[in-house]
């Protein structure tokens, strides 16, 4: 097994690499000349000649991209250019906002998902097989952040059980949570569904039942584990796209998080940051798959030997 | 030359051109017999005709819509702001007198012509890369398809919003950002097509015959990739319809005045307590919208491809 990890996360290193190149490429590539980007379009030769040796922006790409991977991997993201703090200090301000939602999120999103799924399996056909099924439907297509408007009309405006907006508090938190936990638990009870009737299928679900065991110990025991198993990775690579619905949330219920953080500095054009919160962000997606993969191992042990 | 002979020649001529006639009628015949068998399929399937008559309002919408309303979506009208849904305006006004609805009829001219743009051009993005990385193996597709595993890896509204950093906000720059943040799953699964087709004997008879790579690749081996790709742009169509919707709310896509359902969404944000209405119908679009093309997009699937 600890072979397994230490292979898997070996693996990650080419991955992250490109990971970083891409970033830097993106911002290195765009349109417009980057020492304006920094000091705005009217400065002198010698500011201008000053500001580019700074930065190191004379150098050519290979040495610029070293010099990067360098001071990230030293910790150091760069300084902000209009808040003139460090990237990093300021994206650990934002991150535990966020990642608080996304568990709540992902909480959410088991607790409907798999009861949801199952009984949509188990009564395959049936009318609650429909109404889950035609839920996911609807879930799949509604639109996040306009359902955390929706939730937002309802819960905060008419019913007022939660804040309009506020302080990044546990109960603002709760909205925007349910947003992502509603939209994510639809394509997930989906998968629930479909796993569980292969699984139901079995030899040893029919072994189970034959030995005469009540119909819910085969499935909430016997099958639902193993029911369970590719719900996992599903889940590493919902992390992502959690991650992006949530910034349109954060913006919604006026939570300071990383993601608006990411689009505040993109409209203000404030670079260093937005490289930082995206490097942050990108690498914690990677870090979720390959977590989802070591945990699908130590649940399945067949993949190892694979 | 006798007579007889010169007959005999032009009945033989007849006779095989008749023979050909008849074998190009019966091929023909049988492409509109599977045509056919696909649409009854098709009609059949309740999936597909809902989703089928959403999309078809959708674009007969987007077509025609300055027939459709006599309001303008653009120029404020002081004596109409912030007016509840009413037989006036179905859906209401916003801050500036504007009618919600007309507004809607002409943002979904964006959104139609924002995904498929963005589709269309990931589509020729993925498709290409994939059959390179299919057909030549090697090198090149240790490169590719490590690009594309990162891509693919990666959620497309936060890569998106990663292009728009570079590029800047701008209706035009989500397009090209949509795009380039959603080949990665045609490159998937060309690649897997020509990878298993590359080795078929019609295409080592291409190749012994001297047919070069690329008349390989476009004419014998990328058909056979179609059904695949085609259910996949359906599927695709949507969720680039959200992303622009999503990137014009967050302000970086479609700037106003102009119309973009997010755009829309967006004013409505600061609104929810006094106006709910603005907010609530152009997400109600784009959530129709979507549910129309996943319907026929999971048809299309189950219709052509059984084994799935």
């Amino acid at each position: 097994m600890l072979k397994y990890i230490v292979k898997r996360l070996i693996l990650m290193i080419p991955v992250l690499l490109l990971m970083t190149l891409v970033v830097f490429s993106i911002f290195y590539f765009a349109p417009g000349d980057p020492v304006s980007r920094i000091a705005g379009p009217n400065v002198t030769e010698e500011v201008y000649k000053s500001i580019q040796k700074k930065y190191g922006l004379d150098q050519p790409f290979v040495v610029q991209y070293l010099r990067f991977l360098k001071s990230v991997a030293e910790g150091d993201l760069g300084i902000s250019i209009l808040q003139d703090r460090p990237v990093l200090e300021m994206i650990k301000e934002r991150l535990p906002v966020t990642l608080q939602i996304g568990l709540l999120g992902f909480a959410i999103t088991f607790a409907i998902a798999i009861p949801a799924g199952v009984a949509a399996a188990v009564k395959k056909n049936t009318a609650v097989d429909y109404l889950c099924m035609t839920g996911s439907l609807l879930g799949i297509a509604v639109p996040t952040f306009w359902l955390g408007m929706l939730l937002l009309y309802v819960f905060a405006y008419k019913l007022r059980w939660f804040p309009i907006s506020g302080d990044g508090s546990f109960k603002q938190l709760v909205l925007p949570g349910f947003a992502i936990g509603l939209t994510n638990a639809a394509i997930t009870a989906r998968m629930v569904r479909s796993s569980m009737l292969e699984v139901l299928k079995q030899d040893y679900v029919r072994t189970a039942r034959s030995k005469g065991l009540l119909e819910k110990t085969v499935v909430y025991r016997h099958a639902l584990k193993n029911a369970l198993i590719p719900v996992i990775t599903l889940m590493g690579l919902r992390l992502g796209w959690i991650l992006g619905g949530s910034v349109a949330l954060e913006i919604i219920f006026s939570i300071p998080g990383i993601g608006r953080l990411m689009v505040d500095a993109i409209l203000s054009r404030d670079f260093p940051v937005v490289q930082g919160s995206m490097l942050v962000l990108t690498s914690s997606i990677i870090l979720a798959n390959i977590l989802a993969d070591i945990l699908y191992a130590i649940v399945d042990p067949r993949i190892r030997y694979g | 030359m006798s007579i007889y002979q010169s007959r005999d020649v032009k009945a033989h001529a007849d006779k095989v051109w008749f023979e050909r006639d008849t074998v190009l009628e019966k091929k023909h015949d049988k492409d509109i017999s599977i045509l056919l068998d696909f649409i009854r399929k098709l009609f059949k399937h309740k999936g597909a005709v809902i989703g089928a008559a959403i999309i078809l309002v959708f674009i007969l919408t987007a077509v025609f819509a300055p027939w459709l309303t006599s309001y303008d979506y653009e120029s404020p009208d002081i004596n109409a702001m912030l007016q509840a849904p009413s037989w006036e305006h179905p859906f209401g006004t916003d801050e500036f007198g504007r009618d919600i609805l007309t507004r809607i009829i002409y943002g979904s001219r964006i959104s139609l012509k924002v995904s498929l743009i963005a589709v269309a051009v990931s589509l020729v993005i993925g498709t290409v890369l994939g059959a390179l990385a299919g057909y030549y193996g090697g090198v090149v597709d240790y490169i590719i398809t490590s690009i594309t595993d990162i891509a693919w890896s990666f959620p497309t509204t936060l890569l998106a919003i990663a292009f728009i950093a570079a590029l800047g906000p701008g209706l035009q720059n989500v397009i090209i950002a949509i795009a380039l943040a959603s080949w990665s799953g045609y490159c998937r699964v060309v690649r897997g097509e020509v990878l298993s087709l590359r080795q078929r004997e019609f295409i080592e008879a291409a190749r012994i015959l001297g047919m070069s790579d690329s008349r390989i690749i476009f004419k014998h081996i990328l058909p056979n990739a179609l059904t695949p790709v085609v259910v996949m742009a359906t599927l695709e169509l949507p969720k680039a319809i959200v992303i622009e919707a999503s990137l014009s709310f967050l302000g970086l896509g479609a700037q106003p005045p102009l119309p973009s359902w997010g755009v829309i969404l967006d004013s409505g944000k600061g609104l929810i307590g006094q106006a709910p209405w603005v907010s609530f119908f152009p997400g109600l679009m784009i959530m129709l919208v979507v549910l129309g093309f996943n319907l026929f997009g999971d048809a299309l699937r189950d219709v052509l491809d059984p084994k799935s």
